[in-house]
């Protein structure tokens, strides 16, 4: 309405009519002329929204790690207190470390065996021409679809000795390996490894042809070549497909929260000992909030460093399919 | 001794035959070409030599020793290829001394080596750079250097200059066949372009289909051509065809006769047979007193003329009816005539010619099969005045 | 000279041996189909053991009765029996929570939505992945826009990605923990979210919850819906938009005629991808409000596992499985097409 009227009489004076009108005003009308300034506007505005949405809750985890656990009732979006030696108390309350050196391990393991058979894999399915190649790829990618509880029940049998494995005349059951490292790293390697063999797939194929040629000419073995040239020349990749392992691995909730009894010395990773804060007598906020942002930080490191990894990584290997 | 045999070597792949009974005997020493064109299996060949490909059928000899089953590095074999293949991740003296590394020489040999290596292909001074701070042709004295470093028994060489522009490739060829001098080691070097391997080889084996089409020196090929394939694919430009029937009087085409007693050349009347003829044999009339034995007069007209500086092709129309197309070599090449004449000629296009061919330079092929027949038709019966008779002509 | 080194070269090699030369040998004698499948067996081996093998065996366990007292886990062969109770309903009473809604012939027709596995799972899968796929499609857009700190707006928007499902669960847990924060109140004291509908014990109620799960599931994954959507766009040839532009296409027009039909497949494959992580949701429900609250199908399968129910666990298994199965065939059959296209 007031633009309106304001237009009707700044005709020909429009410089008496920028004035008068508010700043809004003035700049909606200047983004009808000029669209290419509401576009700009619109870009903005939904970058500044993503930033908060994605990046308050670990503000929020950080205003209530800092804030005394008795102070934590009504708070607003300042912790009340300064507290920052629950950093130290959470270690004490539960042995958080010990958790995360589980973490650290079953991730590295998992990693490392993931990108040995992975990068065979590649090898095969990226280099080499055989019947049944098409088939076998469409099956591994199947195994990826399906849900972590279809794999469960036989293998927490497995796991727990209760399987029976027929090995000729000899029964004998399946070794109790609840608690250990294993029940984690085979279920993990198992599902992680298809995005790492499509990842290493697409990598390991555009190494020309002549440069394997070449190093076997000069004297590599088949195999020799892969792991001198062809495995030198696609770092990226393999980096790639380490980093969004590890991630992974990390990240993983079923069979990390059901294999193992939740005790650090047990194996068990960061799940359990995010848990055990929840179910302690006096629900600590404080300690949960603390432990989520060290829980966080080392993925929050890797992200930040391996972002152009982590990128061409899941765009690779999802749009590979 | 860097002898190579392949003996009834076959590589099938699931629906097509890339090599088929091929035999080969190359010496010590030697420096062969084997030349075809794209997809006729001379690559695979030499990825058999090399160890790349195992054969479906025959056996590989080098050196007299028995290799068809070894892995390349125990072939005492070298191989430089056409991309180039330096490992973009080491410098020059890491890439030259990769297989001496991969075979444990000590560092001083290793040292020793890579520098006699690297003079040889004149790298003096680059030994610490990438290879992507190099150029085309450093890169491919790198892959030489590389090569000739584990003084192998054979080089393979697989079309190493086809990535290199045309000045350089020139200027590669001599320095490949200096170095042949120098090394004095088996040379078996895969190209599709002919006149490559007519200047370079001792021999030049032709392949085509997987068939080894001949295996001879390059004059003899380009002189005596085992068939019609070798005909048409040694010399640039090709050969012409002519197809025709034989006739108690000779040779006779649509539009081009050639008389000969049937008996001589060892034909029958009623065969069909074609008649090669190259460009250089193709004489005008003014021209035709350089040669001892010309055939009959052919009546013909100039269509387009190309000036190459050093000779003017001439393409012939020898029938009114006849098109300009060289798209397909078979049909309708006896319709027409590519000659080579001087360049100094007043010859101008759209012009009536009448033109003769040397009958020493004709070659005869049977048309079934493709195989040579004859070799220069030398005068029999025939005398001057028969040649100077005009030639029947369609039109 | 030349000729006495190489014999050298090739003695190197051949007068080696023990048992390494041996295997690299043998290994190099191998055709190209034996030494692939030679290199697979690895990866396929632990593949089969611990993928293919438990998939056949939790199939294999769901054509028993459950056995709930006595050694043995299962009861007697019962062929398809369990899945004949569990789609009809019967086995509902036996379940810590139903599969199956109640049906009625009044309106709204179901009922008790909330509490059953089946619906809970398929509504947490298509909200999620509805507002996943919106939501990461304007941080593609945002993501492909050339700015100064884009590096940085990146990161921001990877990293809840990146973050473990179980302290995503815990974040979102301390957002909506009654009293604590000013978007969950009290009785007395309503806050931001009671205002809009929010009970005052929202993680004790399963509406409330899978609402806010949900918030906490696209707060995590949208950014893997925007990188895969973000590289769809970058693979998009920019001289397509140079002749839109001198054609006189608008912003818009060139959104709605070049960017969306050619980022369509992109965004059904990372819908796809994204549904099947939806369909298996678990970790997020255990951390924030516990499967008795939010029972999704994967909750199901732990539920009746930790009961002793071995069979109908193995039965709700298979289901999800099956169920992921549909919805990959149906966009594989029914985008192939479109996918095709471009």
């Amino acid at each position: 309405m007031a633009t309106e009227n304001e237009q009707q009489s700044g005709i020909g004076k429009q410089g008496d009519a920028d004035i008068k009108r508010g700043p809004l005003e003035r700049w909606v009308g200047a983004a009808i002329k000029n669209p290419k300034r509401a576009y700009r506007a619109m870009f903005y505005v939904a970058t500044v929204f993503f930033l908060v949405t994605t990046l308050f809750p670990f503000y929020w985890l950080l205003v209530l790690a800092l804030t005394p656990n008795n102070l934590i009732s009504d708070m607003g979006l300042l912790p009340k207190g300064f507290n920052p030696e629950v950093f130290i108390t959470m270690f004490e309350r539960v042995p958080f470390h010990l958790y995360m050196f589980n973490s650290f391990v079953l991730g590295l393991s998992t990693t490392i065996i993931v990108l040995l058979l992975a990068s065979l894999a590649g090898y095969v399915f990226g280099r080499l021409r055989f019947p049944g190649r098409s088939a076998l790829m469409l099956g591994i990618l199947a195994i990826s679809y399906f849900p972590p509880a279809a794999f469960f029940l036989p293998l927490f049998e497995l796991f727990t000795g209760g399987t029976d494995i027929v090995l000729g005349p000899v029964t004998v059951s399946s070794p109790d390996l609840f608690n250990t490292p294993a029940p984690m790293v085979l279920p993990f390697s198992a599902l992680f490894m298809p995005l790492s063999i499509f990842i290493l797939t697409t990598f390991y194929g555009q190494i020309p042809d002549g440069l394997e040629d070449a190093a076997r000419v000069e004297g590599t073995t088949r195999l020799g070549a892969l792991f001198r040239v062809i495995i030198p020349l696609s770092a990226p990749g393999v980096a790639t497909a380490g980093v969004l392992t590890f991630i992974s691995v990390y990240n993983e909730f079923f069979f990390s929260f059901l294999m193992n009894n939740g005790e650090a010395s047990s194996w068990a990773p960061i799940v359990a000992g995010i848990l055990k804060y929840q179910g302690q007598f006096d629900t600590p906020y404080n300690l949960m909030a603390a432990a989520s942002i060290v829980g966080v930080l080392p993925v929050a490191i890797l992200v930040i460093v391996a972002q152009e990894r982590i990128v061409s990584g899941l765009t690779a290997g999802a749009l590979k399919e | 001794m860097g002898d190579v045999t392949l003996e009834h070597v076959t590589k099938r792949y699931e629906d097509v035959t890339a090599v088929d009974d091929m035999n080969l005997a190359i010496n010590d020493g030697e420096f062969i070409c084997l030349v075809g064109p794209s997809g006729c299996g001379k690559s695979t060949t030499m990825e058999m030599i090399a160890g790349l490909t195992m054969p479906t059928e025959g056996e590989v000899f080098i050196g007299g020793r028995e290799v068809t089953n070894l892995p390349p590095k125990d072939r005492g074999i070298a191989m430089v290829f056409q991309n180039i293949a330096l490992f973009p991740h080491m410098d020059v003296y890491d890439n030259i001394s990769f297989g001496l590394r991969l075979r444990k020489y000590d560092k001083e040999e290793i040292d020793r080596r890579v520098e006699r290596a690297s003079d040889i292909v004149q790298l003096e001074g680059m030994l610490d750079r990438m290879p992507d701070e190099m150029s085309g042709g450093q890169r491919q004295r790198v892959a030489i250097a590389r090569a000739i470093v584990r003084n192998p028994e054979v080089f393979l060489m697989d079309e190493p200059l086809a990535n290199l522009d045309a000045k350089l490739r020139v200027h590669m060829r001599t320095e490949l066949q200096r170095l042949h001098k120098e090394l004095d080691t088996t040379i078996i070097y895969v190209t599709h372009d002919q006149a490559e391997a007519m200047t370079m080889s001792d021999r030049i084996a032709v392949i085509d289909s997987g068939q080894l089409q001949q295996i001879d020196p390059p004059l003899v090929c380009y002189n005596e051509p085992a068939n019609l394939f070798v005909a048409g694919f040694i010399g640039s430009p090709s050969m012409n065809f002519v197809d025709g029937e034989v006739t108690e009087a000779g040779f006779h085409g649509k539009n081009v006769e050639v008389d000969f007693d049937p008996a001589d050349v060892g034909v029958s009347p009623g065969d069909d047979v074609t008649l090669g003829v190259r460009p250089e044999d193709v004489y005008t009339e003014d021209e035709q007193a350089g040669i001892a034995h010309p055939t009959k007069r052919i009546e013909a007209t100039t269509d387009v003329l190309e000036p190459m500086g050093d000779e003017i092709f001439v393409y012939l129309l020898l029938s009114e009816d006849a098109t300009t197309s060289m798209d397909d070599a078979s049909e309708g090449m006896s319709d027409q005539l590519l000659m080579s004449v001087d360049p100094d000629s007043s010859i101008t296009e759209d012009q009536d010619v009448s033109v003769v061919l040397d009958r020493a330079k004709l070659h005869l092929f049977d048309t079934e099969t493709g195989e040579a027949i004859q070799h220069g038709i030398a005068t029999t019966t025939t005398t001057s005045t028969d040649s100077s008779t005009p030639a029947e002509s369609d039109d | 000279m030349a000729t006495e080194q190489d014999s050298g070269d090739t003695l190197r090699d051949s007068s080696r041996s023990g048992p390494y030369v041996s295997a690299v040998r043998w290994m190099e004698s191998l055709s190209e189909t034996q030494f692939a499948y030679f290199l697979l067996s690895p990866a396929l081996l632990i593949l089969l053991v611990i993928a293919l093998y438990p998939l056949i065996q939790t199939f294999g366990y769901s054509l028993y009765a459950d056995q709930l007292t006595g050694s043995s886990r299962l009861g007697q062969f019962v062929g398809l029996e369990n899945y004949v109770a569990l789609f009809t309903g019967a086995r509902d009473f036996a379940l810590p929570s139903a599969f199956l809604p109640g049906f009625s012939s009044s309106f709204p027709f179901v009922t008790g939505i909330y509490s059953s596995a089946l619906m809970v799972t398929l509504l947490f899968t298509a909200v999620s992945v509805l507002f996943e796929t919106l939501l990461g499609f304007v941080q593609a857009l945002v993501l492909d826009q050339d700015f100064r700190g884009r590096r940085w707006v990146r990161v921001a928007i990877i990293i809840p990605w990146a973050v473990p499902i179980v302290i995503q669960g815990m974040i979102w847990y301390l957002m909506f923990q009654p009293n604590i924060g000013f978007l969950v109140g009290s009785q007395g004291d309503p806050a931001f979210l009671n205002y809009l509908g929010l009970s005052y014990t929202p993680l004790r109620n399963t509406a409330d919850s899978l609402f806010l799960i949900i918030v906490g599931d696209v707060w995590k994954t949208t950014a893997f819906m925007a990188l895969l959507i973000l590289a769809g766009l970058q693979s998009i040839d920019r001289s397509l938009y140079d002749v839109a532009r001198v054609s006189g296409a608008s912003n818009w027009q060139q959104f709605k005629m070049i960017t969306f039909p050619l980022i369509l497949p992109t965004v059904l494959v990372a819908m796809l991808f994204r549904t099947i992580g939806a369909m298996r949701v678990y970790g997020i429900i255990e951390t924030m409000a516990g499967c008795t609250t939010v029972p999704s199908l994967s909750c199901l399968v732990v539920t009746t596992f930790n009961n002793s129910m071995y069979a109908t666990s193995a039965t709700v298994a298979f289901v999800t499985a099956g169920l992921i199965g549909i919805v990959v065939s149906v966009y594989i059959f029914k985008f192939a097409d479109a996918e095709g296209g471009f």
